[in-house]
């Protein structure tokens, strides 16, 4: 029996070091190609016509357009128009690269936690910079909630600290452990199936169909928790009414 | 956001504990955990991000936020146009009835007109027709007058001839012309008996 946790290994199918640093094309590469090409396929072939009355893939390029587009109207404002269109990749890059991990076979690198910490990263950092590039040391008072007593803010400013902090923490390791349970729980049920044989398979199989659908509502809604999480957080640096 | 904080310790926890659990399974650890793998998803991750990023942000959203304006600006001048065009059928509408009104009147006034002077011409032609048929009934019974006195004075003459003949006739001598004409003149003004 194969461990659950094989699924998730890099294979490097292509070795490669350029400038000394290791930068071999593995099956997580692969992956995260083919969600580039597909997102570019609908994105830009889909639009390619423009029309007012949309085709059905020029829909759904509108739709992801729109949803992330009311997304950061909602939350940031005309403050994060600017910011728009690292949003959109960030939610359909999650989005393609966690749908595209449903497909039997096929390789989740969302599912790694330096993917998604590494961009998680480059936004707590990004939002960062944003906030003292636009607030400058005003960003501070971010760490002071306003209205409270001076005795509790001893206690509430490192609380705060530590929460701005952790949100990298926070907001990778959410999408890592949901692609990383999800995936892992259909392996180790797959393997109750292969176990139980004909006789009792089919309750575990059952299962494996039902939660087949529950993982790919969470492949969504983890993209959706990403980019708004990223929207709240550029929210705060841009207008800082915390 | 202790929200985010129990999210960060709870993820923490499963990564820990599945992390542990499989090591003791001794499968080597979570494929997640081995720092040789991160260099080259790191650097692949940055070339597709990139990649995509620039796709979206050059020609996507570009193209997207041109087709939603220029859906959004026809759509508008299409409700514009709607509009001013349903302005236009009710100043229309306002005008035709406006005119309809105005040249019933006109219509009822002309008809008024017409039949008042129609109505005053009979009038005078039935006068006119009236007095000159009173002026030949007049002339007629003139005539008519005039002759019967004709016809009565021939008569009158007749008369005394006859009797004057007859007289002859069965007295064998002539008639004493005086008394025959007073007889005669008794006669017609008695109504002939």
């Amino acid at each position: 029996m194969h461990s659950p946790m094989e699924q998730f290994e890099i294979k490097r199918l292509l070795h490669l070091k350029i400038l000394g640093v290791d930068a071999s094309f593995t099956n997580s590469a692969t992956w995260m190609v083919i969600a580039v090409i597909l997102a570019t396929a609908v994105f830009v072939y889909g639009m390619r016509q423009r029309a007012l009355v949309p085709s059905r893939l020029q829909s759904v390029a509108e739709l992801g357009y729109e949803f992330v587009a009311g997304m950061v109207r909602d939350n940031v404002g005309d403050g994060g128009k600017k910011y728009f269109p690292f949003i959109l990749t960030l939610f359909i890059f999650i989005l393609f690269c966690n749908v595209l991990g449903m497909v039997p076979y096929s390789f989740t690198p969302t599912s790694h936690i330096v993917v998604t910490f590494a961009m998680a990263a480059f936004v707590f950092i990004g939002v960062t910079i944003i906030g003292f590039a636009k607030q400058g040391l005003h960003f501070l008072s971010l760490f002071v909630p306003k209205g409270v007593p001076f005795a509790l803010l001893l206690l509430l400013v490192p609380i705060e600290i530590i929460s701005y902090f952790i949100r990298p923490f926070s907001l990778s390791i959410r999408l890592f452990a949901n692609m990383l349970a999800g995936h892992t729980m259909l392996k180790v049920f797959g393997g109750f199936v292969v176990m139980l044989g004909v006789v009792g398979g089919w309750a575990p199989l059952a299962f494996i169909v039902v939660f087949t659908g529950l993982e790919l509502l969470i492949a969504f809604l983890q993209a959706y928790v990403f980019a708004i999480l990223t929207c709240l957080y550029l929210n705060d640096a841009v207008h800082l009414h915390h | 956001m202790p929200k985010s904080v129990y999210g960060a310790l709870a993820g923490l926890a499963v990564l820990v504990a599945s992390g542990a659990v499989l090591a003791k399974e001794g499968s080597g650890g979570m494929p997640q955990l081995d720092p040789h793998s991160f260099a080259p998803q790191l650097v692949w991750l940055a070339v597709a991000f990139l990649a995509l990023y620039l796709v979206m942000s050059r020609l996507a959203v570009p193209a997207i936020s041109d087709t939603l304006d220029r859906r959004q600006a026809k759509i508008q001048g299409d409700l514009d146009a709607a509009e001013k065009a349903n302005a236009d059928t009710r100043g229309l509408v306002a005008a035709y009835d406006k005119k309809l009104a105005d040249t019933r009147e006109e219509a009822r006034k002309l008809m008024r007109e017409r039949a008042e002077a129609d109505s005053a011409a009979a009038t005078a032609r039935l006068t006119a027709l009236n007095d000159k048929l009173n002026a030949q009934i007049g002339e007629a019974e003139k005539r008519i007058a005039k002759q019967r006195d004709e016809v009565m004075a021939g008569l009158e003459q007749m008369a005394k001839d006859i009797g004057h003949e007859v007289y002859a006739k069965l007295s064998g001598q002539p008639a004493d012309q005086t008394a025959l004409a007073a007889k005669v003149a008794a006669a017609v003004k008695g109504g002939g008996r």
